[in-house]
């Protein structure tokens, strides 16, 4: 049992040691930013070895239980987690700093105590240490009062998401006196009144903190206030979590008509509300922000299905979803440095910076989910598992809604190849000389 | 072996192309600056030659080897699988053909020293190809929107004054028309899986599921929007000017000639073999459409000034006749749309080329030539050949597609006459055939507004020089081929034709039978 819990909590028993260690360079001074960037991304890596060792073995193990299991899901979001927080931290290795390092890999920490969780109590756990350091990082970085305006709202409101879970699961314990997931998640399908008023609250705290419509009121201050590493961070990894969270809880069980037809009703509404109101942002940060709203939308849209195949789904979107924004952001820090922030700074990228802008290009039409790039087959494997299920109507009006999407990706990816005044000059004295 | 991975490196090559060029340093030394254009230009014909291969396989035994299939994604049925079969030969030989012809004509105009215009030629002859030689639904699917992207982005950064609005409008229309086309294709692998047991998104796979008449209807509509924004029909037609006259030359014949042939192609490969009741019922409607088409285009192009727009509205007229030929659902008529795609692809893409060379020479008042046929007596001629393919002169390859179209559509509604359906199909015939004179007419308006005419006293125009003349040379010969002795192509399509037109056939017995039965039951009930 011992070899268990070090083999099988190994990835988060690293991240603890790389935690204390960056606290202790931190308390004596030693080390530089540079070395704990470096720290930082060989422990992420040891993490996802370790994780791919395991789900090549196909290791399951319950190790506490009714509190904490690892099975296959386990494994993989993990490993989905620890991946992105690797490419995170690789791309933004340049503005981290010991302590933004430390705030990141808690962060990560939370996301996989999540992961591992099997009954509320660690679940809870996870998902506080997943949004705690956040705040944190809010606060650094740019401008102070901008920043901490956006941090405070950012608080609050996870604040009063947290409070309904645990309101929420207050009513779980006290009707099936068990605070196992499982047992939640069959109880919340089979809808006793005070089964549905449980999981009504705790999927309500999570979609406040995933921002899905009408929760999403925050993040477009929250996400354009903050520094665009941070923004980064939390519309990929931190969103992309608390979605995999609702994938824990609920597992690939068929929730019943009337959850799954207003899940389905919220997750349109989201796709389009995200959709519209991206279409008039100028910049960037809150752009992201909206298109994160549609995204959540799509993703949300996922739990209708009762193929059993919500898992693989969810895994794939959540994976090709934030490798798409952190690629994004990485790029955009390239070819608009020094903190700028409009679109209009995009114009005639691709003469100046031709490998970012395509990166870029690319990630942005991953986003919008045209082919042949991932973001594509991601809403192929949600749509398909929707249509399946028999919502082939409401379907086809989130097509519609993802269409008008389209429309912004296409202007900022269309800014890219824009001519600069200069360059359309050469072009007209050219032609009249021949 | 090496025969079933021919299908693979026909858009595999010019990917690789188009990654190659990208690699190579921006700023080359003053000797080495034609290397990327040179790249291309050897690709492209590598493709060619492949096809030319292709070409030379006389049984049906060979080209059945010509199929390349990979499973992808077992779990959702989606394979890496391109074939050559006799649906997409004629498009696979336009796709190769045009594009090293359109890189030979503007050699040396400013965009081609650009690396990025020449990726992105070689990326939508990649996308054109796969799409085209795709056996596998979703990877068509796939193809079928990554052509925008090269083809926005070439449109975009490399077009006229008004760019910017004609790649936004054409990307968002087209993608518009495509919206519902994935729901579509995810409704009939939820079909299959119903059917089954298993997801599969192979056409041959899907072609035998028995889908009931709501899904027909879906599927019909979802795939005849798409394909309707695509070719353009009327009335889905408004992206169509403001594309073709916007883009640069090279980009507008690669749009008329191939991108347009998508749309046709898709009605042929999916919307009637997936629904057949729905497009026997609806066969009468898309008919009037198609017939609009060629009226209003021929209509709007004898009223036009701009050369470009002119040629423009031209294609859209000769979209109406494929449309017509396929929705009359008689063997002639298929073969002659089949044949039509490759003829009108030619012509069209020929009379882009040339108002580009003479725009290229000319710069903006190219608008203003005329007295060609003095300055320029090569060029002259060259173009008088195009505008009589596509007037469907006798000895050219209109004359023959255009033929075997009216001549299907006749013999199918003297059929529908006698059978006592209604005389629809023969007056949307008459009314095809009197678009042929006002073919004649605005093209002739053409010939002699730029060719003839007295001759104008600006400095005199280069003629045609032997390199752009070599590079037409083939889209010629084809057209004259064709037009003289059009078995030897014929015979590769042959067999699907009368295979789609089986289809038809039973699609409708079934709706015949339908129908008395339901007549009969009412029958009964009323007694």
């Amino acid at each position: 049992m011992a070899i268990d819990l070090l083999y099988g909590l190994l990835a988060e028993h690293l991240l603890v040691v790389l935690l204390l260690v960056l606290m202790l360079l931190e308390m004596l001074k030693a080390g530089g930013p540079r070395a704990a960037a470096v720290l930082g991304v060989l422990v992420l890596v040891a993490g996802c070895a370790v994780l791919l060792r395991q789900y090549s073995q196909g290791y399951a193990v319950d190790l506490v239980p009714e509190e904490i299991r690892i099975d296959r899901f386990t494994v993989l979001a993990k490993l989905v987690i620890l991946a992105c927080g690797l490419l995170f931290s690789v791309t933004f290795a340049a503005s981290a700093t010991c302590k933004s390092v430390f705030l990141v890999c808690a962060s990560l920490l939370g996301a996989l105590l999540v992961m591992d969780s099997a009954g509320f109590i660690s679940l809870f756990i996870g998902i506080e240490m997943l949004s705690l350091p956040a705040f944190a990082l809010m606060v650094r970085g740019a401008g102070a009062t901008v920043a901490s305006e956006a941090a405070f709202k950012y608080l609050l409101l996870s604040s009063i998401a947290t409070a309904l879970i645990l309101f929420g699961i207050a009513f779980a314990y006290g009707s099936s006196g068990t605070l196992s997931i499982g047992a939640f998640a069959h109880a919340a399908a089979a809808g006793s009144s005070q089964d549905v008023a449980g999981t009504v609250l705790v999927a309500s705290g999570l979609f406040l903190k995933a921002a899905v419509f009408p929760f999403h009121g925050w993040a477009p201050d929250a996400y354009g206030g903050a520094a665009l590493p941070v923004t980064s961070f939390l519309a990929s990894i931190v969103k992309g979590t608390v979605f995999l969270t609702l994938v824990r809880i609920f597992g690939n069980v068929a929730l019943d008509s009337a959850t799954a037809s207003s899940i389905a009703l919220l997750a349109v509404l989201s796709i389009f509300y995200g959709n519209f109101a991206a279409i008039q942002q100028r910049t960037f940060k809150k752009l992201l922000a909206y298109s994160s709203i549609a995204h959540a939308g799509y993703m949300l849209f996922a739990f209708v299905d009762v193929t059993g195949h919500r898992m693989d789904d969810l895994l794939w979107y959540v994976f090709i979803y934030a490798v798409a924004v952190i690629s994004a952001c990485a790029s955009f820090s390239i070819l608009c440095p020094r903190e700028r922030d409009d679109v209009q700074s995009l114009d005639g990228a691709f003469r100046s910076h031709p490998a970012a802008a395509l990166v870029f290009g690319a990630a942005l039409l991953s986003l919008a989910g045209l082919p042949p790039l991932p973001g594509f087959f991601a809403k192929l494997l949600v749509f398909r598992s929707v249509i399946a299920s028999g919502y082939l109507g409401l379907a086809s009006i989130a097509f519609i809604g993802s269409f008008i999407g389209i429309t912004y990706y296409l202007s900022l990816f269309f800014r890219l190849f824009a001519a600069s005044s200069q360059s359309v000059e050469v072009e007209s004295n050219r032609s009249e000389t021949r | 072996m090496l025969e079933s991975t021919i299908p693979l490196l026909l858009p595999g090559l010019p990917t690789l192309g188009a990654i190659a060029i990208g690699l190579l340093p921006a700023n080359l030394p003053h000797g080495r600056c034609a290397m990327p254009r040179v790249c291309a230009l050897v690709v492209m014909l590598a493709v060619l030659a492949l096809v030319v291969r292709i070409f030379l396989y006389d049984s049906p035994a060979e080209t059945a080897l010509l199929d390349f299939n990979l499973p992808w994604m077992p779990s959702l049925g989606i394979n890496l699988h391109l074939g050559v079969d006799g649906c997409n030969f004629y498009l696979v030989l336009l796709s190769a053909l045009l594009f090293p012809v359109v890189l030979g004509c503007t050699w040396n105009a400013a965009e081609s020293r650009r690396p990025l215009y020449l990726a992105l030629m070689l990326l939508l002859q990649a996308s054109l190809l796969g799409m085209f030689l795709s056996q596998n639904l979703v990877l068509l699917f796939v193809f079928w929107e990554a052509v925008l992207i090269p083809i926005s982005v070439l449109i975009f950064v490399f077009g006229g004054e008004r760019r910017r609005q004609a790649a936004t409008a054409f990307f968002l229309y087209t993608l518009a028309g495509s919206v519902l086309l994935l729901a579509a294709v995810i409704a009939l692998g939820v079909a299959c899986l119903r059917q089954t047991g298993a997801w599969s998104f192979e056409l041959n796979v899907l072609l035998g599921t028995r889908l009931d008449w709501g899904m027909q209807l879906f599927v019909f509509t979802a795939i005849m929007l798409a394909c309707a924004v695509k070719c353009p029909l009327v009335p889905f037609h408004s992206w169509l000017p403001l594309a073709y006259s916007e883009a640069p030359a090279s980009a507008s014949a690669l749009m008329a000639g191939a991108l347009s042939k998508m749309g046709a192609f898709g009605m042929l490969k999916l919307a009637v073999p997936f629904a057949p009741d729905a497009a026997l019922a609806s066969a009468p409607y898309i008919v009037c459409v198609a017939v609009a088409s060629i009226l209003y285009g021929a209509i709007l192009a004898l009223r036009q000034e701009n050369y470009k727009l002119l040629v423009a509205y031209s294609s859209l007229s000769h979209m109406g006749y494929i449309v017509l030929g396929i929705f009359s659902f008689q063997q002639t008529s298929l073969h002659g749309s089949m044949l039509q795609m490759l003829s009108h692809g030619i012509a069209v893409a020929g009379l882009f080329l040339l108002l580009g060379a003479v725009e290229q020479r000319m710069g903006r008042t190219y608008a203003q030539v005329h007295a060609l046929a003095v300055a320029t007596p090569r060029l002259a001629v060259v173009l008088m050949l195009f505008v009589l393919t596509s007037l469907a002169l006798p000895l050219t390859s209109g004359f023959t597609a255009e033929f075997l179209i009216l001549f299907g559509a006749f013999t199918q509604g003297l059929n529908a006459w006698h059978a006592h359906e209604g005389p629809l199909l023969i007056v949307v015939a008459l009314l095809a055939s009197t678009g042929i004179v006002v073919g004649a007419a605005y093209m002739l308006r053409f010939a002699r507004a730029i060719m003839f005419g007295k001759a104008a006293d600006t400095m005199p125009l280069r003629d045609l020089c032997p390199r752009e003349m070599v590079s037409l040379a083939p889209l010629l010969l084809l057209i004259l081929w064709i037009g003289i002795a059009p078995t030897a192509i014929m015979d590769k399509a042959r067999s699907v034709a009368s295979q789609l037109s089986g289809t038809a056939a039973v699609a409708a017995q079934h709706l015949s039978a339908l129908a008395s039965a339901t007549a009969d039951t009412a029958g009964t009930h009323g007694d």
